[in-house]
């Protein structure tokens, strides 16, 4: 085997913060911390609930801090790209004035040898604060509170922070199998690679790793080609929700190919010239490749030299069992 | 919820006792060319065989595996192909280590129609950088923004244990230096060998006050293992490997709610499984931390007598998703080859032991 493919999944959240969350989070937007009461006690940050019982809180907060002490620490002397800060810093569960239990957040203390157990912190706020945990660049050793007057900024909207954006992105290098190899040097040949079980004798696309009806390896030894041609035997008709990232803006089809002669089922392809109201099950398909001219550019919406299935023109397949088949 | 056998019945001399009967540990490396399914392909076979019967005679399965950690949704889905799983089988997951898919397993054939069950756990960390990944599994309001990641809050609960006076830099250096000192010989060990307390010492800090050797590795590695109810396990092996008790507990996620300086929800797992009714020789426990280990034999009411982590534990190999699993099957181990009689297998999941599991497993009179 050889080989890594990277990939990034994204995911853009937007969450909906609740009543007590909401109002924490206006707090920060407008440079005040804000603790909840469960009973004799201050939780900060507010919980919805009574942590121990899980009984619900009422919606009574408090302001708590700005001030408080560290309780506990660690120094991160090399940042990952989720942290805070991009210099040394530490992370700390800070017990703010007028709180019970402490809040974790990140101090901005310049050296490690600035940390300890016990030291009095305060938030330094950021200059443009939207109603997130962030709003609070980092605690700074001291008393007073830094970069933001007690009150709002003038103009600021009375409304409060209802929403919150979550932009979470991880990148993963994966390594690929000898199969998924083998079976993408075939697609370059405008081949389709299949693997057949031993044991059973069906037939999977070329990417498998093993039969998993009898759980045993497949491997070179066991390809076959796959029929260029099938019929279409499922499809669905997207409309394209405009995400971000999203590039398509009208209706198209994604169709599963049932190949000719054999239980193998591609799924997703996509149909070349057939306008989605004439998209239908039982139509004679062809696979397309790119020729070598083509396949100098490849299109990223192909699938590698594949570009996608055409109608050959011949009757339909006339076969209420078709739609049953699954890639 | 738990189960503890009454204090004068055998084990196994009731229908509903559960036994293990057969498991499989795969190896465990830093990065692995196989797939998560072909990694469970093969620790499957390997449990099956062990337990001497086939696939098709399971009759529940359970996987215990992390979407983040694999780097797709429901990735567990394709990793049902490793189980061989037609005709039909009955199928569960969760999102936990495998240990929390034994006890489902445990749980699921304590109903009574079903007579076997085989769980797994499994991770290929390797992909992408844990410490990335964790911050997004958190209180996605106030942590994961933050991005804390697992040895950042592992550091706050060891300084606060510190700062207690419950353990001291140079134990936790000696829980590292005796737990990869163990590990030599264990084929399922990627991290071995001697090291020498003072050399340790004098490293630099990674996430003050933990070193390099504080930490756990970066395993890729997998898991499993067979279940059967008592009359059906005395059938297929000589000498089943009895469950006697079994519990988990979770605490609130948010640390600041909770004292750091101990476990309340390891003691109480403990106490439901019935730790109290007889002496505990092995404890293999999911301490990935060093300092964990201090806190939670004295969560669990350990006693000096007991021997902790003689595979190396999570330090020599820490397959996130099967750690607690593989725990499991060592404390089996004692008992299937090292004579031993009763022993503990301990799991956690969550920031600063969140959730702990403990399983109580002993030996056929």
């Amino acid at each position: 085997m050889s080989g890594v493919v990277e990939s990034t999944i994204q995911f853009p959240y937007k969450r909906s913060l609740g009543p007590v969350m909401s109002a924490f989070m206006t707090g920060l937007r407008d440079a005040r911390l804000l603790g909840i009461r469960n009973g004799d006690s201050v939780l900060c940050p507010p919980l919805e609930w009574d942590p121990a019982t899980g009984e619900s809180l009422p919606n009574d907060l408090v302001e708590v801090g700005p001030a408080g002490t560290v309780q506990t620490w660690t120094w991160i002397a090399q940042p990952t790209k989720m942290h805070p800060l991009d210099h040394g810093f530490a992370f700390a569960l800070i017990k703010l004035d007028g709180a019970d239990t402490p809040i974790v957040h990140a101090v901005d203390a310049g050296s490690i040898d600035k940390m300890a157990t016990g030291m009095r912190v305060a938030p330094r706020w950021r200059a443009e604060r939207k109603g997130h945990i962030t709003d609070i660049e980092a605690f700074v050793p001291g008393e007073a509170a830094q970069g933001a007057s007690a009150a709002p900024a003038e103009g600021t909207a009375a409304e409060p922070v209802t929403m919150m954006d979550y932009h979470a992105s991880i990148t993963y290098k994966t390594p690929i199998t000898a199969n998924q190899l083998r079976t993408e040097q075939a697609n370059k040949e405008g081949r389709f690679l299949g693997l057949r079980c031993p044991a059973c004798n069906r037939t999977y696309t070329g990417d498998r790793g093993y039969c998993p009806v009898d759980a045993t390896a497949l491997g070179q030894e066991h390809e076959v080609d796959l029929p260029q041609t099938g019929v279409l035997s499922n499809y669905t008709i997207i409309t394209p929700i405009q995400y971000p990232g999203q590039t398509e803006t009208e209706p198209f089809s994604r169709i599963h190919v049932t190949l000719d002669g054999i239980d193998v089922v591609l799924g997703f392809q996509s149909l070349i010239d057939v306008p989605v109201a004439d998209v239908r099950i039982g139509m004679r398909v062809a696979a397309v490749w790119a020729s070598d001219a083509e396949y100098v550019d490849p299109d990223p919406r192909w699938e590698g030299r594949l570009i996608g299935w055409m109608p050959t023109g011949e009757p339909d397949v006339n076969d209420p069992d078709l739609v049953n088949r699954m890639p | 919820m738990a189960a503890a056998n009454a204090a004068n019945a055998a084990p196994g001399a009731n229908p509903d006792d559960i036994a293990i009967i057969g498991w499989s540990i795969s190896p465990m490396v830093r990065r692995t060319d196989k797939t998560e399914a072909q990694m469970l392909l093969e620790v499957i076979t390997g449990a099956v065989e062990d337990a001497g019967i086939t696939r098709a005679e399971i009759d529940f399965t359970c996987a215990g595996s992390c979407d983040y950690v694999a780097g797709q949704a429901f990735s567990f889905v394709q990793n049902i192909d490793a189980l061989g799983a037609w005709p039909p089988k009955r199928d569960s997951h969760v999102e936990m280590d495998g240990a929390w898919a034994l006890y489902e397993a445990y749980l699921r054939l304590l109903i009574g129609d079903i007579d076997t069950a085989c769980v797994m756990g499994s991770g290929r960390s390797s992909t992408a950088d844990p410490a990335l990944i964790y911050p997004m599994e958190m209180d996605p309001f106030y942590l994961a923004p933050l991005g804390v990641d697992a040895a950042s809050f592992a550091a706050m609960q060891a300084r606060a244990l510190i700062d207690a006076g419950k353990v001291t830099e140079r134990q936790m250096a000696e829980v590292a230096a005796r737990c990869r000192r163990a590990a030599v010989g264990n084929p399922h060990a990627q991290v071995a060998g001697e090291f020498d307390v003072d050399t340790l010492l004098a490293e630099d800090y990674v996430r003050s006050p933990l070193r390099r050797h504080d930490l756990p590795p970066i395993t890729d590695g997998a898991v499993a293992m067979v279940i059967a109810r008592a009359d059906k396990a005395k059938e297929l092996c000589e000498h089943p490997i009895w469950i006697t008790g079994f519990a988990h507990y979770a605490e609130s996620h948010y640390v600041g709610t909770r004292d750091l300086r101990v476990s309340r929800s390891t003691e109480l797992a403990a106490k439901a499984a019935g730790i109290e009714a007889g002496p505990i020789e092995v404890a293999e426990i999911q301490a990935a931390f060093t300092h964990e280990e201090p806190l939670l034999t004295e969560a669990l009411g350990l006693g000096a007598d007991t021997i902790v982590n003689p595979s190396g534990g999570p330090l020599a190999a820490n397959p996130i998703m099967a750690t607690g699993l593989v725990r499991i099957a060592e404390a089996a181990g004692q008992i299937r080859s090292n004579g031993k009689r009763r022993t503990l297998g301990h799991s956690t999941s969550g920031p600063c032991l969140q959730q702990n599991l403990v399983c109580i497993l002993e030996a056929s009179n």
